[in-house]
């Protein structure tokens, strides 16, 4: 099992997002007095996809490294694109790329090179929206996960295993997620158990933690459940994590506590990518 | 002395040549070898490979090794001709986001000349015998490898198998993102005797060949002994499958001095 498969047209591999929309979603996320935590995760979903996008097109449009699948738990389990994708589960990169829900032009401050800032008009296309409603059914959208990914293994045992990025606030209100996620991440291609990353966003204001290797110094209950069925990183995610100033050990699990999700996961890398490539 | 040269290119497996973002271009009669080693990442990188090596063979940059200032200027207008190639209307947001980061690559020249000074004419072709004089310069891992009587004599700009990685410093098509890149240009010189030969090779070949050099045996022989593209395709799958070599792009120059 050594996550070594290379990720290619021929044999892609999937990201898929679950998402908590529970109604306590709605809470600012600790150190900001007004972004709400399904704000701030509604925004970092669609950077994410968008970085995935870029990463992925060369001049001649998006390669299909990726399929991408967002899952939505609150007052209900479902896919949760919106716009055109809206109720597809598996959806090729290319295709996500061409069917945004809309694009948003935000102001982006850059360095002007000569220690100033300017502004920039950048294209901010948005696939997802905050949602904030309901309870918190963890262990039914892992099993959904699981239902999608179990086919998707099957039909491609030679691709790098599925990265599955679990986004909540804490607490799972269903019988989940303990089981739920000891059925996901048991299945497995050719290259690799299928890996589950958990991202608890807390009102609390504690110190990001990232990639721990031990439950030792997080916060309380939810966070160590997350933990505990966080995989284990494989060494060739640790190389790039190390790679891009992470500091983290052996026995390091795809976990972080209050954490910025793109700066999570920006080290997932595909081919060559120059040091002055950013 | 002449040099007898041959160039094989080869895309990724499950690719097409078309989308092979490496280069090259040599001209024999000015004694110019260039290769380069466009970024998979990046968009537009095959032409702004492209664009390197011919500029090189055709009016290479001022100096050996040239200095930052010289090689920002010398790329000035290939930069600008790799944007006006660029049709940015019709490109949908995300090519077109991609395309103003700019195309990356590596970057390797090689030059053979005659001795420059008297003093060096006398002292090299006295001491070594060697009548021709090489310079090399580099940005990021495209490497070349010098063999003289079946031995590795010179490996520049990567020395070990284990300095490759998959962060190389690159030439930009943006010039925004080269100030790294222009500080960091390598070179080196050496001579050369008749019976010697040069291996210029982007990042995965070349570290194969380290590796199988740091094993103790002697990589060279097998690419001398390619004969087309259809060997230079069957070596590279094989070292693909069975010496687990990356699937990447894949260039080799070879240039033999026969005496």
């Amino acid at each position: 099992m050594p996550y070594s498969a290379e990720i290619s047209r021929a044999n892609p591999s999937v990201f898929m997002f679950l998402i908590d929309q529970s109604g306590s979603m709605v809470e600012p996320i600790a150190g900001s007095e007004n972004k709400r935590k399904c704000d701030s995760v509604a925004d970092a979903i669609n950077r994410l996809l968008h970085n995935l996008i870029i990463k992925c097109a060369r001049g001649d449009g998006v390669r299909n490294f990726y399929e991408v699948c967002v899952i939505g738990y609150g007052a209900t389990v479902a896919p949760a694109f919106s716009g055109p994708l809206a109720g597809r589960d598996l959806v090729p990169l290319s295709e996500v790329a061409s069917s945004p829900a809309r694009i948003e032009e935000r102001i982006r401050k850059v360095d002007d090179g000569s220690g100033g800032v300017i502004e920039q008009k950048v294209k901010f296309p948005i696939w997802f929206e905050p949602v904030a409603k309901g309870i918190t059914p963890m262990g039914t959208a892992l099993n959904m996960a699981c239902k999608i990914l179990r086919e998707w293994v099957q039909r491609h045992m030679a691709s790098y295993p599925p990265i599955v990025i679990n986004i909540s606030d804490g607490e799972a209100t269903d019988s989940g997620p303990v089981p739920q996620a000891q059925e996901l991440t048991s299945l497995a291609t050719e290259d690799g158990n299928v890996l589950l990353l958990n991202c608890h966003i807390s009102s609390q204001p504690v110190q990001p933690i990232i990639f721990p290797e031990s439950d030792a110094d997080l916060p309380d209950e939810f966070a160590k459940t997350l933990f505990s069925i966080s995989s284990v990183l494989p060494a060739s995610m640790r190389e790039l994590a190390r790679a891009e100033g992470f500091n983290l050990g052996p026995e390091a699990r795809g976990f972080a506590f209050n954490a910025d999700l793109v700066e999570l996961i920006r080290f997932l890398d595909i081919g060559t990518r120059g040091s002055n490539l950013r | 002395m002449v040099p007898i040269v041959t160039a094989f290119r080869l895309p990724k497996q499950g690719y097409s040549l078309d989308e092979c973002d490496d280069a090259f271009a040599y001209e024999v009669n000015c004694l110019r070898f260039a290769i380069a080693d466009g970024a998979t990442e990046s968009a537009f990188s095959d032409r702004w490979a492209q664009s390197l090596v011919k500029a090189y063979i055709t009016e290479p940059p001022f100096g050996m090794p040239p200095a930052e200032d010289a090689m920002m200027l010398w790329m000035l207008p290939l930069q600008h001709e790799w944007r006006q190639s660029i049709d940015w209307a019709s490109l949908p947001w995300y090519c077109q986001e991609k395309a103003e980061n700019g195309a990356f690559a590596t970057f390797l020249a090689l030059e053979f000349s005659a001795h420059g000074t008297v003093w060096e004419k006398i002292v090299s072709r006295t001491l070594q015998g060697e009548e021709l004089k090489w310079n090399a310069f580099a940005v990021g891992d495209s490497n070349l490898f010098q063999v003289r009587e079946d031995q590795l004599i010179a490996t520049f700009p990567v020395a070990r198998s284990d300095e490759f990685s998959s962060r190389p410093i690159l030439l930009a098509s943006n010039e925004n993102h080269n100030y790294s890149a222009l500080r960091d240009i390598k070179s080196a010189s050496g001579g050369v005797k008749p019976g010697d030969q040069f291996f210029l090779a982007t990042d995965a070949l070349a570290k194969w060949f380290l590796e199988r050099h740091e094993a103790g045996e002697k990589p060279w022989q097998q690419l001398l002994a390619l004969k087309s593209e259809e060997e230079f395709a069957a070596l590279s799958e094989r070292l693909r499958k069975q010496e687990g070599v990356r699937n990447d792009d894949m260039t080799l120059v070879v240039i033999r001095w026969e005496g």
